[in-house]
């Protein structure tokens, strides 16, 4: 058996040689993972803080609503400017009531329908805005290995060519392209464990603040669905 | 959004900052032992002796008599000097030099006429006391010159019965007792060999003579080897103080000592040893055929296999072989079935395989003639890439 040197001095081994010297396809597919990365921590950060604000908002409103404060005196406070989470549903709801009774809307029956409609509608539209890009980070998650795995078997498969290519088997001839190739294994892992735990638990959060938002939109139904009754029967 | 993506960005760019100058190249690990070829000997390579000197003391590998010529014979299998591998055993005068065998002079006409002297000087002779002789079946005529010991070849000599040998009585055996100490001297002769020129005397020699002339002198048909018995008989005849008329039966003696064969024997291969001789055997017997050796045989004799039609099929079919191979490579004797395969035409297609290869010629791995010398060969369709 020839004796190789274990590591020679042309090889370097550090991360920046390692990526450096690897298969083009190798190289897409650590950058590809790369980006996947920096955009799963942008909308983890961005998520993160989001909730937080909604939390806080929620919990702002929540103080004012029940604070015993005139409904009406609420919404003129917030109907001139952007609402979020409960603020918007409660927004919603008392825009329906007002214009179904200030343009004299004859028929009170049909206008709890419509309240619900339109607070649903708000609460979707909510939701849609707090669990968007969530998606990304399932993908991630689940595809992130795959691809770092599609990389590396790209990788191991050249680098299994250039050592029947240089007809020996030592060790030093395979190490060097086997790293290289398990680098995009770690890169893919290094993207999709973040993604899977930061779904987990952005989800559940945005799960919470679901609940949340639907309880209050029931409950503020029932207290306008309580209001139309005293409104009919005053009428009638 | 804006806020997240560059947080994350300057998180990666951070961490990534971090891993090139942490991660960098580790530290190789210290230099593996170099790894060491292994093979698998068998037990009996080591336990089964090697060739080598029975009488020498015993070292750590055996090894036969050192030689001192250079080996001009390759892939020579015995130890010897010799130019010729042969089987014998060595010995220590042996001539570096193949045995070769005096042509016998091709038998002449020889003139009938004879001088009467024979007739008067045979009985004398005859019964002279001559012991080793017995191995010439020359006739009796020629008996009184022939107690030679150096003649390891006795040729029966086609000369015929009637020539004439004028010889008297007592010079014979003078000359057996002057000859013998030193002719068993080997040194001697050589020295003499060397230290003899002329062959020109002993055609002067014969104009005396009463012996035909006619007859042409074998010495003269010999090469070299003429002189060299000369020169022993030279020195044997002068301390015996014989006439110089004599030349008539010295004459004849050299024609008879030409005849014979003067080389040494030579015995031993042509392999060269250059080790110091050390206790073992005459036979390597410690040595086995690799996997690849007989593979190589088995794809050779599959080769040369016709398997006889209806036989092909055959499950468990199945015959043995032994055959012996000369030092040569060449076979020996009819291979001999071990055990049959119950199938007569089936082993004898094994057979004339065997044979085939032969006349094809066999490929032997160089150096084992030892172990080749008896080959024992399963012959199974399945198994010799039929």
């Amino acid at each position: 058996m020839e004796s190789t040197a274990l590591a020679e001095p042309g090889v370097q081994l550090s991360i920046w040689h390692l990526f450096w010297q690897a298969g083009w396809v190798v190289k897409l597919v650590m950058i590809g993972l790369l980006f996947a990365s920096v955009w799963t921590w942008a909308i983890i950060v961005d998520k993160v803080v989001a909730y937080q604000r909604m939390r806080s908002s929620l919990n702002r409103f929540e103080q004012v609503f029940w604070s015993g404060q005139s409904l009406e005196e609420l919404y003129r406070g917030l109907s001139d400017r952007a609402t979020t989470g409960m603020s918007s549903i409660f927004v919603a709801a008392m825009r329906e009531w007002k214009k179904s009774f200030e343009k004299g809307a004859k028929s009170p029956l049909g206008l709890q329908t419509r309240i619900d409609k339109a607070m649903d509608l708000a609460l979707t539209r909510e939701m849609e805005r707090l669990e968007g890009r969530l998606g990304f980070l399932a993908t991630i998650g689940s595809a992130g290995p795959f691809i770092g795995l599609f990389g590396t078997v790209v990788g191991i498969m050249t680098s299994f060519q250039a050592i029947a290519g240089s007809k020996s088997t030592s060790l030093a001839v395979v190490a060097p392209g086997i790293a290289e190739a398990l680098l995009a294994t770690a890169i893919g892992l290094l993207a999709a464990i973040p993604a899977v735990i930061a779904y987990n638990k952005l989800s559940s959060d945005a799960g919470k603040i679901a609940v949340r938002m639907e309880g209050f939109a029931d409950e503020f139904s029932a207290i306008l669905s309580r209001q139309i009754d005293e409104k009919v029967a005053q009428k009638g | 959004m804006k806020a997240g993506l560059t947080t994350s960005v300057v998180l990666h760019a951070a961490l990534l900052g971090i891993g090139l100058v942490t991660f960098s190249a580790p530290d190789p690990l210290p230099p593996a032992p170099e790894s060491l070829p292994v093979s698998i000997i068998p037990v009996e390579d080591v336990a089964q002796h090697d060739q080598g000197d029975e009488k020498a003391a015993l070292k750590e590998r055996a090894a036969p008599l050192p030689t001192e010529r250079p080996d001009v014979v390759a892939d020579a299998q015995k130890v010897g000097e010799n130019s010729v591998d042969t089987e014998a055993p060595v010995t220590p005068e042996a001539k570096p030099r193949p045995v070769e065998t005096a042509a016998a002079p091709p038998p002449q006409p020889k003139p009938v006429e004879k001088p009467k002297e024979q007739e008067a000087l045979k009985p004398v002779a005859e019964p002279e006391p001559v012991p080793a002789t017995e191995a010439a079946p020359t006739p009796a005529a020629k008996q009184p010159v022939k107690p030679d010991p150096v003649k390891e070849e006795p040729k029966p000599q086609p000369q015929p019965v009637k020539q004439p040998e004028p010889k008297p009585a007592p010079e014979p055996e003078q000359q057996t007792a002057a000859i013998d100490p030193e002719m068993t001297k080997p040194d001697a002769i050589s020295e003499a060999i060397d230290a003899q020129p002329p062959v020109e005397e002993s055609v002067a020699l014969p104009t005396s003579a009463p012996a035909p002339e006619s007859r042409p002198r074998p010495a003269e048909a010999q090469t070299a080897k003429a002189p060299q018995r000369k020169a022993s008989e030279k020195p044997a005849k002068e301390a015996a103080s014989k006439p110089k008329s004599d030349s008539s039966e010295e004459s004849v003696e050299d024609k008879i000592a030409t005849l014979l064969n003067k080389e040494k024997p030579s015995g031993g291969g042509a392999k060269r040893s250059t080790d110091a001789a050390a206790l073992g055997g005459k036979k390597k017997t410690g040595e086995k055929l690799t996997n690849s050796e007989m593979g190589a045989l088995s794809d050779q004799l599959g080769r040369c296999w016709a398997i006889p039609a209806g036989a092909e099929g055959g499950e468990g079919m199945r015959v043995s072989v032994r055959f012996n191979v000369s030092a040569s490579g060449k076979l020996e004797g009819r291979p001999e079935i071990l055990s049959s395969s119950g199938n007569r035409p089936f082993d004898e297609s094994a057979v004339r395989a065997v044979q085939k290869c032969d006349r094809d010629g066999l490929v032997l791995p160089a150096g084992k003639a030892d172990i080749w010398s008896e080959v024992i060969v399963n012959f199974d369709p399945t198994e010799m890439g039929m």
